[in-house]
């Protein structure tokens, strides 16, 4: 029998990001201020990696369940900022996400990624309000401003994107259907990135997710899909931590994307914050931890 | 570099950061004064609270509201969306008031961060 409700997280290793450990932190995160079950899916490697590498018993305190799967994922490769100065690449497997549908435990689940930290229980919402699927529709950078037109549409006179990095969803056929569409869409991702005119190689579920909101709302502007009513705080690649307060303060450094040798400090206090750069939580990782036992 | 370029730009830095913070503490805000109701979604602002305020006074026991989202929201409780809404209100009021009190003391880029 599955259980009411919970958050669930995928995370796979690569041999550049740790990802299960980020799981554990942001599954902290969740205990602290949703105060629901969570559960990680990953593969038999990573899972081996948690066991071995971290103290298994401390993450049991997050993560109520684990699901192992042993999805085929194409490679596909991504180029990582950490500050405008550092780059590397690493594969980025996200090709099996539609599967929640299939992985939840819950009934209701939000899915979050594991660079998305929550810091308040806003999101303790969701549970009774949302019928079908609930998703990021709108979204700003550490500066309060809207993101690049890239990031606000698929093309520049493209449909509008949704973020695919916090999906709530329930059991209703509204869901099920959603879930079929965006599983339709990553199988013929060429000829949906034909038809919707997206760029680049990388494969994102935020074009999935866009494209099948778009599909189910009649391909018109609709609200069958609901979206949350506040923004999406995105911490950019190039961002960074300066400094974390045990007060749930956070001190950042946000980047100028047009002269990327400029930078302004940012105090966040206690907005869900979702970090891209992912070499700055791991560089505050105990500190983090620390503020969220 | 010229000292009056240099304090110019460095009060530049200083206006361009406390601009954004007053812009972040208005984000958190302003997500306080989300209130959820009955599967509807309400902004606890002046405009909302005296609409509620004035159907009570008339004497209005269960009405159906337009939400933030322009949805029908039946409400059969409107004292208790009120409360609600005035407790969002208060709650966010009081921490953009305790915020800028705190800003507005600050005059460098250090002072802003807490440091």
């Amino acid at each position: 029998m599955s259980k009411e409700k919970g958050v669930c997280f995928f995370a796979y290793n690569n041999e550049q990001i740790d990802y299960i450990k980020l799981a554990i932190l942001a599954a902290a995160h969740v205990k602290k201020h949703l105060n629901v079950p969570v559960t990680v899916i990953t593969d038999e490697g990573t899972y081996s990696w948690l066991k071995s590498s971290h103290d298994i018993g401390k993450s049991s305190k997050y993560i109520d369940d684990v699901v192992i799967t042993e999805d085929e994922m194409q490679t596909n490769p991504r180029k990582h900022w950490d500050s405008p100065w550092s780059s590397f690449n690493a594969p980025f497997l996200n090709g099996n996400k539609h599967k929640i549908w299939k992985y939840s435990p819950y009934e209701k689940t939000l899915l979050l990624d594991i660079d998305y930290m929550v810091r308040n229980d806003f999101l303790n919402h969701s549970w009774d309000q949302y019928t079908g699927v609930c998703m990021y529709s709108q979204a700003c950078d550490l500066r309060n401003e809207l993101p690049g037109s890239r990031e606000r549409f698929l093309f520049d006179a493209g449909i509008p994107m949704w973020w695919s990095t916090v999906v709530y969803f329930d059991r209703t056929e509204v869901s099920k259907l959603f879930f079929d569409m965006w599983e339709h869409i990553s199988e013929n991702y060429d000829y949906y990135q034909y038809l919707y005119n997206f760029p680049g190689k990388l494969f994102r579920t935020d074009y999935c997710v866009s494209i099948a909101t778009h599909i189910l709302n009649g391909m018109v502007s609709g609200d069958h899909i609901n979206s949350f009513p506040n923004q999406l705080i995105n911490m950019d690649q190039k961002d960074d931590i300066v400094e974390v307060r045990d007060n749930s303060e956070w001190i950042m450094l946000s980047n100028d994307t047009n002269e990327k040798w400029k930078n302004i400090l940012v105090n966040n206090k206690s907005l869900d914050v979702h970090c891209m750069n992912k070499r700055a939580i791991d560089r505050h990782y105990d500190k983090i931890m620390e503020t969220v036992k | 570099m010229d000292e009056r370029l240099q304090k110019a730009l460095e009060f530049s830095n200083y206006s361009l950061t406390i601009t954004n913070q007053k812009k972040n503490i208005k984000n958190r805000i302003n997500q306080i004064r989300i209130v959820h109701y009955n599967n509807g979604v309400f902004f606890a602002d002046e405009q909302t609270i005296s609409f509620i305020k004035t159907l009570i006074d008339l004497e209005h026991k269960s009405v159906v509201l337009i939400d933030t989202k322009e949805n029908p929201v039946e409400v059969e409780n409107l004292k208790e969306l009120l409360n609600n809404l005035t407790s969002a209100y208060f709650s966010a009021t009081n921490e953009l008031n305790a915020e800028f009190v705190k800003i507005k003391k600050q005059r460098t880029v250090k002072q802003i961060m807490d440091w």
